[in-house]
């Protein structure tokens, strides 16, 4: 009998913190959904938003004195205002571009105030203290419940409904569902739609940031206390469908409480519990609990790939590739030699992305799961099971390829942005699980990490060795790429990514060829993985994080979206300014943010791509010239161009 | 022509990415009367519509609505001009109810036509009024893409297709609302491939082939170049 009134105790309490965080859940869900259904922009910078909500209400009170309650209109007045400016300056001029651009620019936004509120602040919680009038805890007959955490649940409850209100039976909700349908018919009948929308993304900021406020003295006031929780609120978003308002709050407070309820049953498991149920969701309800079946809707307007059929004589390849292979020989012995060898890794591993993102439009953001993942696998291998390096290498491949089609057959259900978040969650879970099992040593990682001997009588121990090892493996990765992108296949990835509807109506059964291209490029990722666990004789949680996911992404934007060599390059621009940032103690992820912002806004064709216009341009004039010549020369041998990008 | 034309459009050409689609069309909508712009598919006469609305931004060329140019004005004040649209596929919002659908659009200036006069001329929409708007017939849809611009007190209509793929009792009652419309002073430009339909309620008539004019005339004038008309329209 006492056991059972314990358990009881144990079971209401971890239902209100299920409810508390399903409050967040839900507030935070509906202002995505609300900015999704008119901008169709997944505002990757709500976490940042949140955050800035609680740093506002944390400054007025430290600096101006000024309390809880102003701060609750006060903090959500200043984020929106902040909000209306992004969109009026950035987010308005990415409408018309893939709704990927819209979700890079926001992370862009995300990271730079992250990151600045880091520098500032320190990574530590602030403390917030509870409203006295709050504080203390009141007796429900059956339990006991603080306070505050009964305001929080009840304020947010007639906060989502006030909004679902707003929403769906004002003129001003009218105006927005219509502009949902289509913007321009609503914009042509005489309603502001540019205004609307700015007024929409101040709305979804301000509810953000106000849900910041009521988190302040619940947890602490944290730059990085939004990162977390709008991953599970992508998941949550998966779960209930964009489609509608009431769906967004109701599965926010439900999945909420089902975590606090897997607190109670399985406590390892209350991390992973929301990724798994978006899982079950996606294998049973593609669309979504209460989503509408929007088909491919997501997948519009394609990525602005610099893959524009533009290609380089097959002499010019030969010398170019042989160049390149000039300076792979000569590398270490012009530059430190560990540095070339993280450059050749994280190219490889940009490489892999750019596969998806540039070459099938798939914009993965959970590629840290198969570099991470392969990198522990390989570092286990070595170290406890004693295998040689390759062995070691092909194992960690394997299994990143194995966790890829895992991951891929969820993620293929959805298109678009929807992918990009499923595969987010799907990593963030693999990341909750690398933090649990013991297999990879938790926290710690597994460190030193033998390098043994390749097929057993190479020693990788020395240095130079250990370099051209890991050249000859990244030459093996990017030509095997290389031979992908130009062959049949390729070529029916690329019909995926300019219109996958027709691709579809030519017969093709899109979805196995992009589980076959997700389940390559994981296996890519992971060979990058675990070569940088030989490498560096370590791994650790680092490599599963999300952050590590946007990586290559950024290495890819920036070297050209679509070009094979693209993101080499743009694995070598970020990791020396990263190098250079490292002494310099000036927070990366500013920089990087905004890299991701300037690169969206006005640099889309990335520095592979833009020398490739010029390079257009050059031949074109040069052809204009030789034109007269080339008629004498007439060979009447039509050598099928090599295609090379 | 009259000297006063409500609407005059003047060399207006209009894009579709790369492919230019109208080659200087020009038109002249008389204040109180009912234009219509006929033509076989594909001859241009929607995109004409909507260059004029300024759906289609990609446009060159002169619009001028009542004396004023509104070729540069953003497309939320074109409405507010004065000008409504009833589009082809009549833009019937799925998540709004019927009576969301109707006074969606903003008044723009006391409208001759009360809510009671729209509910006289389609007793459906009064019933109707809490259900979802795409739950409505094709016809019944028609009237209400017709009268939620007539709710705003616009004066000038730009009306694309209103009868297609209606039955012969509702393209009647269509013909019925244009001549109340007519009696109330509204002009109108109406794009119709439904010949017998537009010669019925049109005072002028404008033919396009390849976006271009080709030929235009008073309903005075019409029976000389039904010949003619047949042979462009393909009656």
């Amino acid at each position: 009998m006492s056991l059972f009134e314990l358990s009881s105790s144990v079971i209401f309490g971890q239902l209100l913190v299920g409810l508390i965080n399903g409050s967040f859940y839900a507030l935070l869900s509906l202002g995505l959904a609300v900015i999704f259904g008119m901008l169709r922009v997944i505002n990757f910078a709500h976490g940042a938003q949140y955050m800035l909500g609680a740093f506002v209400a944390w400054l007025v009170l430290r600096y101006a004195g000024i309390g809880y309650f102003p701060s609750l209109v006060i903090a959500p007045l200043v984020v929106g205002l902040a909000g209306s400016f992004i969109e009026r300056k950035f987010l308005a001029r990415v409408y018309a571009l893939n709704h990927l651009y819209g979700l890079l620019l926001t992370l862009g936004i995300a990271l730079i105030c992250e990151g600045a509120m880091q520098y500032k602040y320190g990574s530590a919680g602030l403390p917030y203290s509870t409203p006295p009038v709050l504080s203390g805890a009141i007796d429900i007959g059956f339990m006991i419940v603080p306070i505050y955490r009964g305001w929080v649940v009840v304020a947010s409850l007639v906060i989502c409904i006030a909004t679902w209100f707003l929403v769906e039976r004002t003129k001003f909700g009218s105006y927005l569902r219509a502009s949902t349908e289509s913007p321009v018919l609503v914009q042509a009948f005489g309603v502001n739609v540019p205004r609307l929308m700015t007024l929409t993304y101040a709305l979804g900021a301000g509810l953000a940031a106000l849900a910041g406020v009521m988190a302040a003295p619940v947890y602490q006031v944290s730059p990085l206390m939004g990162q977390n929780i709008i991953i599970v609120v992508f998941a949550v978003v998966v779960v209930g469908g964009m489609g509608s308002i009431a769906g967004a709050i109701i599965t926010g407070y439900g999945l909420g409480i089902l975590e606090g309820l897997s607190k109670v049953v399985y406590p390892e498991a209350s991390n992973i519990v929301v990724f798994a149920l978006m899982a079950l969701v996606l294998l049973l309800r593609p669309s979504g609990i209460f989503g509408r079946d929007e088909g491919l809707a997501g997948a519009a307007a394609g990525v602005d790939t610099q893959d524009s059929g533009y290609v380089l004589s097959p002499r010019m390849t030969r010398y170019l590739g042989m160049a390149g292979l000039l300076v792979l020989v000569l590398v270490p012995y012009i530059i430190y030699p560990t540095f070339a060898m993280k450059v050749l890794c994280f190219a490889l591993f940009a490489c892999a992305v750019n596969l998806l993102l540039g070459f099938t439009g798939l914009l993965s953001f959970g590629h840290a799961a198969f570099f991470g993942g392969a990198s522990y696998i390989t570092a286990y291998s070595l170290k406890v099971l004693g295998l040689t390096p390759e062995i070691g290498l092909l194992v960690g491949t394997l299994g990143a390829a194995a966790l890829g089609l895992l991951f891929g057959f969820l993620a293929i259900r959805r298109q678009g942005i929807y992918f990009a978040m499923v595969t987010l969650a799907l990593a963030q879970m693999f990341y909750f699980f690398c933090l649990q099992t013991p297999f990879t040593g938790g926290e710690d990682g597994l460190q030193a990490v033998p390098r043994g001997k390749l097929f057993g009588w190479i020693d990788l121990a020395e240095t130079t060795t250990l370099y051209y090892f890991a050249a000859i493996v990244f030459v093996l990765g990017y030509i095997s790429i290389r031979r992908i992108v130009h062959s049949p296949f390729g070529n029916i990835l690329k019909a995926i990514r300019e219109n996958e509807r027709r691709a579809i109506s030519l017969g093709y059964r899109t979805e196995r060829y992009k589980l076959a291209v997700f389940v390559i490029s994981a296996a890519i990722a992971g060979l990058a993985g675990g070569l940088k666990a030989i490498i560096f004789q370590f791994a650790t949680l680092n490599d599963v994080t999300w952050q590590m996911s946007g990586e290559p992404i950024l290495m890819t934007l920036l070297g050209g979206i679509g070009t094979l060599f693209g993101p080499v390059v743009g694995a070598i621009l970020i990791l020396s300014v990263e190098n250079y940032l490292a002494d310099s103690g000036f927070p990366v992820s500013v920089v990087m943010g905004l890299l991701f912002v300037l690169i969206v806004m006005v640099f889309r064709r990335g520095a592979v791509g833009e020398l490739l216009v010029y390079a257009k341009r050059w031949r074109g004039w040069l052809d204009q010239r030789g034109a007269g010549r080339m008629l004498q020369r007439q060979q009447g041998l039509s050598v099928p161009p090599d295609p090379v990008s | 022509m009259t000297h006063d034309p409500l609407l005059r459009v003047e060399n207006l050409e209009a894009w579709y990415g790369e492919s230019k689609i109208l080659h200087g069309v020009s038109i002249d909508v008389p204040r109180g009367e009912t234009v219509a712009l006929l033509g076989r598919n594909g001859a241009g006469k929607s995109t004409t519509l909507k260059a004029v609305m300024g759906i289609i931004r990609q446009r060159s060329g002169s619009i001028v609505l009542g004396g004023a140019p509104i070729e540069s004005i953003p497309l939320h004040h074109v409405m507010r001009r004065g000008l409504g649209y009833v589009p082809e596929e009549r833009g019937i919002f799925a998540s709004l109810t019927v009576a969301e659908n109707l006074v969606l659009p903003p008044r723009i200036a006391k409208s001759d036509v009360t809510l009671q006069d729209i509910y006289k001329l389609f007793p459906n929409l009064a019933e109707r009024g809490s259900s979802l708007g795409t739950t409505l017939s094709g016809g019944e849809q028609q009237m209400l893409a017709i009268a939620r611009m007539l709710l705003t007190g616009v004066n000038c209509l730009l009306l694309d297709e209103p009868t297609e793929g209606l039955a012969p009792v509702i393209v009647r009652r269509i013909g019925e609302v244009l001549r109340f419309l007519k009696t109330k002073g509204m002009t109108v430009l109406l794009v119709e491939q439904n010949f017998s339909f537009a010669q019925k309620v049109a005072d002028r008539f404008f033919v396009m082939e390849h976006g271009k004019i080709i030929d235009k005339f008073s309903a005075a004038d019409l029976s000389d170049r039904i010949p003619k008309l047949s042979n462009v329209l393909g009656l």
